[in-house]
């Protein structure tokens, strides 16, 4: 960073105005009488965007206040962000090279599915169970563990489909044994603090289903061969290949983006399933019961047991979990730790998108995915930069939770 | 009261059992080694149940503030020194006959620039470290502060997101700025004395186990006694009432906001104290104190020992560090090797699901109420028959 | 001299107006009910008095303080106690320490022994001083309203808001509550008891105030009010509220609770 002071000090700005404009826009509306409930958020987006010269008509004339004026001050956010940046940076990659933010946005993107896929599992598990399950990324670690001795150790040469298959079988065997054996007994009234059991069991299980995998398997990375290699070839021509071209290993659009094949593969797969689950949650009357018991436990009275939706829920959302680690097994090598950043990642777009909204899970994916490649692209010093990539997700889930605790599309507290 | 008697006798009869111990295990620094960490633990270990089990604040950022303790510490000792000659070069600030020099974090190094603007015979100090403990302690209780104001709003699940989010964020920083805090390779700490214990005749060197173990001791019996103290007082009245119902408590007049922050700036204090001692005391500290593995293990000392109890919390986590590590020797069966040192951890994980499933109040801590609350009941009982009589 | 000042208080939730210019006032120890259908804005009201939510315009003082700009705590040091519709004991703490909390939050400097005597006492008076040493939890529905009632005599504050107090209890309980509401009446508090118990309140009150849609629709002596067309209608026009709005409460006594 060349002049490293223009970012810093446009930060200190966002935040400082961010902040004035966050605490005192709610009062200034309460005391003129108006409502305040997006007085708070909407403060904090203008304060950042315009500091001073923003705030002052704002409180002066005081707008009834909409989604409108938090998004326009968002993008103006970005903006200063964005040009701060580039003037701080000037020989930046990100800065100097389109392609390659293309690239970036695009990568992003396409694992930002697959993040979605699992965190839909989470956000599935709040919305009927209740809780937040925070062995989430166990599961996810299973499911590739489980794709990778099935199709490597046990039964080499099996099929990548039957070993993700045999994966969703096992981790909603394990999710559903779990409900039964433990959260059950939530619903009884016998345990005194429903959430912090939850909460404290759900985090024993993550301990316990970690050093377990560990002691079985080791702690040698494993890796699982690319489960489709597609065929080559390009458009409009082969010998010309100026629109896509297509590799066993890489797929390329217009000669600039490039994405590798086992990641296309992954996020492709992980679009199907979010069909069928669209399909199973929409169509099908175990899904609409489903549906039902998360609008409203009560449910019962219509011949849907409750206690059976609880545990078909959340074996559905750790299969889910699972089905991601299947389909990211063949893009990153394989430790049973691997769950403790999918957790961390999975909670960050439930918040973001809204805890127990399906489309927030998978919108809020997409945008964890983005913001992680671009820092990971962006940031200078690419060892600090490969560092802080779990940073960046917990930056914006402290920021949500500071701002807006309901998220992108979450129902209100 | 008899049993009030029992309880007193007790708490002195096991004061004088860790403070005489050593007398005995003198000879055997592996076990001393343990002990001091034992202690270390049972101070998280406590302080976490004053926060979630008393005061129902679930955070999961408790191992972060014990960090921010030992970093304090020492970044501390790195980057500050007392000389009796200005460098001209440094930051300082002078007091007296003396300069407190403060070194450039980045760049290079303006302490051994500045040797060559100091007259022969300059002397410069490392400041000792019972100034950077307690520096250490203010730190962790600002961040404390800092949090507990933070996480005014947020319930539950929200709150234990939040403070994992916390937590790894810390984590990731101390991991990643390495010009800094020396990144993953871990922070080098000078010794709690640097010059070992010279007292009564007896001289122990830095790297003997005595005066560690006996200032961990200290540290531990101090803030279970401030703790303690803390429970039985109005402070643990009102954050049991918070922890129970909120709102009702404040419709009965407790001013719930200043308790929580309260909570939480405490409890952090007392984490980044034994943080700090620890630092000094193992020498080295690394960002991976901060791992999830670290948290769970002293959640489930709090929760085995019990979670609303300082004291079966502190037994608890002495008694889990021994076990852990007497476990850690692998052993054959037949062609298979048992790698102890992972099933351990895995025993210990089911331990914590089971306890919390099937013994609420945890295990160590119903045998302590049998004997505290044996007389209670006794009375009660007599009551209800005299009221039904 | 007790003195409350409720003035136009008016409160909107989004586009609702729960409330509409409500004004009132409490001279001294007032033995007042509050009824009103539900979502008449009962909850609402007593949410505002006891500092929880901030009116959206008009002003509340209690004895010649502004209490509507001041947090709960603060309300309720400043004499204003109150109840929950849902029994809210500390269920792990014991009952003794369920009454120290109001009485320690209201003397700063007091240490826990110095109550343990009006405690007892406050338990007694309530009859289940045997109950001292057991914890919340294990007391009864009713047991855990009665040790509600205990908290606010150990907060002793001038005026005492009972959101429900008798619904859903047991007739013997009853019987002892009302001996606390006049009991303490007569020792110079005032009251102001929400319920859905007609012929209860009726004869209990000195006086009667009727929210309907947010608006305090009658003021006065029960027997005044009772015959009050404006009252009658809003009862679904029946000529003896009791019994209409019996029916209704038994169904909904959670409900209520939810437009805070």
């Amino acid at each position: 960073m060349e002049h490293a002071y223009y970012f810093w000090w446009a930060l200190l700005w966002i935040i400082g105005w961010g902040a004035v404009g966050g605490i005192v826009t709610p009062r200034i509306y309460s005391k003129k009488d108006l409502d305040v409930s997006q007085a708070a958020l909407a403060g904090t987006a203008i304060g950042a965007a315009g500091g001073p010269f923003a705030l002052a008509p704002l409180w002066y004339l005081t707008p009834r206040l909409n989604w409108k004026w938090v998004v326009v001050p968002g993008v103006v956010i970005l903006a200063i962000f964005a040009a701060s940046f580039a003037a701080a940076d000037p020989n930046n990659l990100c800065v100097t090279n389109g392609p390659f933010v293309a690239t970036q946005v695009t990568n992003g993107l396409i694992v930002g599915i697959i993040y979605g896929l699992m965190a839909l599992g989470l956000t599935l598990i709040f919305s009927i169970v209740g809780i937040v399950s925070f062995a989430h990324g166990e599961f996810y670690m299973i499911g590739g563990m489980a794709v990778y001795y099935f199709t490597v150790v046990w039964f080499p040469g099996m099929s990548p489909f039957w070993g993700i298959l045999l994966a969703a079988a096992l981790t909603f065997a394990l999710g559903a044994a779990f409900e039964l054996l433990f959260l059950r007994v939530m619903n009884t009234g016998k345990v005194e603090r429903p959430d912090e059991y939850a909460i404290l069991v759900t985090f024993g299980l993550s301990f316990f289903l970690q050093y377990f995998t560990l002691a079985l398997v080791g702690a040698n990375p494993k890796k699982v061969q690319r489960f489709l290699d597609f065929p080559a070839f390009g458009l409009p021509s082969a010998n010309h290949p100026t629109v896509l071209k297509v590799t066993s290993s890489t797929v390329n659009l217009f000669n600039t983006i490039s994405i590798s094949s086992p990641r296309l593969t992954a996020a492709l797969m992980s679009l199907v399933l979010l069909g069928l689950l669209l399909w199973f949650l929409q169509k099908t009357w175990l899904g609409k019961a489903l549906r039902a018991v998360s609008q409203d436990r009560a449910a019962a009275v219509t011949g849907i047991n409750p206690d059976t939706m609880n545990t078909l829920a959340f074996g559905i959302g750790t299969m889910l979990a699972g089905l991601a680690g299947a389909a990211l097994v063949q893009v990153f090598s394989w430790v049973p730790w691997v769950g403790t950043l999918a957790s961390a990642r999975g909670f960050v777009i439930i918040v973001l998108g809204g805890m127990g909204s399906l489309p927030g899970a998978f919108i809020g994916g997409l945008i964890v995915g983005v913001v992680e490649a671009l820092g990971a692209g962006c940031v200078p010093d690419p060892q600090r930069a490969a560092a802080y990539i779990p940073a960046y997700g917990m930056v914006i889930l402290t920021l949500v939770l500071l701002l807006k605790p309901t998220g992108l599309f979450g129902r209100e507290l | 009261m008899s049993q009030s008697k029992w309880i007193w006798g007790l708490t002195i009869g096991g004061t004088l059992l860790l403070v005489l111990a050593p007398l005995k295990l003198q000879s055997q620094p592996y076990i001393m080694h343990i002990a001091i960490v034992a202690f270390f633990y049972a101070i998280l270990a406590s302080s976490w149940s004053l926060l979630a089990g008393y005061a129902g604040q679930f955070s999961f950022g408790h191992m972060a503030f014990m960090a921010i303790g030992a970093y304090s510490t020492g970044l501390y000792g790195k980057f500050v020194r007392l000389t009796t000659a200005p460098t001209h070069i440094c930051k300082e600030i002078p007091l007296g006959k003396y300069w407190l020099v403060i070194m450039n974090i980045y760049g290079n190094n303006c302490l051994e620039a500045g040797k060559a603007n100091m007259p022969v015979g300059t002397l410069i100090y490392r400041l000792p470290a019972f100034q950077g403990i307690i520096l250490g302690a203010l730190m962790g209780g600002l961040f404390g502060l800092l949090v507990g104001v933070l996480v005014l709003r947020l319930r539950a699940a929200y709150l234990a997101l939040f403070t994992i989010g916390f937590s790894e964020i810390v984590r990731v920083a101390l991991n990643a700025e390495i010009k800094v805090t020396d990144g993953p390779n871990g922070l080098e700490l000078a010794p709690l004395f640097p010059r070992g214990v010279h007292i009564l005749g007896y001289s122990f060197a830095p790297t003997d186990k005595l005066p560690p173990y006996y200032v961990m001791l200290l540290l531990f019996l101090l803030s279970m006694g401030i703790m303690h103290w803390l429970s039985i007082s109005r402070f643990g009245l009102f954050i049991r009432s918070i922890r129970e119902d909120e709102e009702a408590a404040a419709a009965l007049g407790v001013h719930i906001i200043r308790y929580k922050v309260l909570v939480f700036v405490i409890t952090s204090m007392i984490a980044a104290a034994a943080g700090a001692v620890e630092a000094h005391y193992i020498g080295v500290i690394t960002p991976n104190i901060l791992l999830i593995l670290q948290m769970s293990l002293v959640i489930a000392m709090a929760v085995i020992g019990g979670l609303e109890s300082l004291l079966g919390a502190a037994i608890g986590a002495i008694i889990i560090e021994f076990a852990l590590e007497f476990l850690r020797t692998s052993f054959t069966i037949g062609s298979v090797t048992v790698d102890m040192t992972t099933w351990r951890l895995v025993f210990f994980g089911l331990l914590l699901m089971i306890t919390l499933r099937f013994w609420t109040s945890g295990l160590i801590h119903p045998l302590i109420q049998r004997v505290t609350r044996a007389g209670v009941a006794e009375e009660t009982v007599a009551k209800r028959k005299a009221a039904e009589g | 001299m007790i003195e409350l000042d409720v003035n136009n208080i008016s409160k909107n939730f989004g586009g609702l107006q729960a409330l509409n210019s409500v004004t009132f006032q409490i001279r001294g120890p007032e033995l007042v009910g509050l009824i009103g259908p539900n979502g008449a804005g009962k909850t609402t009201l007593t949410n505002i008095l006891d500092g929880a939510i901030k009116p959206s315009r008009g002003t509340v003082y209690l004895n010649s303080r502004r209490i509507d700009t001041l947090p709960p705590y603060q309300v309720a040091r400043c004499g204003l106690g109150r109840t929950f519709q849902v029994t809210r004991a500390f269920r792990r703490m014991t009952v003794l320490e369920n009454l120290m909390v109001p009485a320690l939050a209201m003397h700063p400097t007091a240490r826990q022994r110095d109550f343990r005597d009006k405690a007892m006492t406050v338990l007694e008076f309530l009859t289940i001083e045997h109950l001292a040493n057991d914890y919340g939890r294990s007391l009864s529905g009713g047991q855990q309203k009665l040790l509600e009632l205990g908290r606010l005599l150990m907060l002793d504050p001038d005026i005492i808001i009972l959101d429900e107090p008798f619904a859903g209890v047991h007739p013997k309980l009853m019987e002892i509550i009302y001996e606390y509401i006049t009991t303490v009446n007569a020792q110079g508090k005032a009251f102001i008891i929400i319920s859905h118990d007609m012929d209860t309140i009726f004869t209990l009150s000195q006086r009667l105030l009727v929210l309907n849609f947010g608006e305090l629709i009658a003021d006065g002596a029960p027997d005044v009010v009772r015959h009050d067309p404006a009252v009658i209608e809003a009862y679904l026009g029946e000529e003896e509220p009791p019994e209409a709005m019996e029916e209704t409460y038994l169904g909904k006594t959670e409900g209520d609770s939810k437009d805070a």
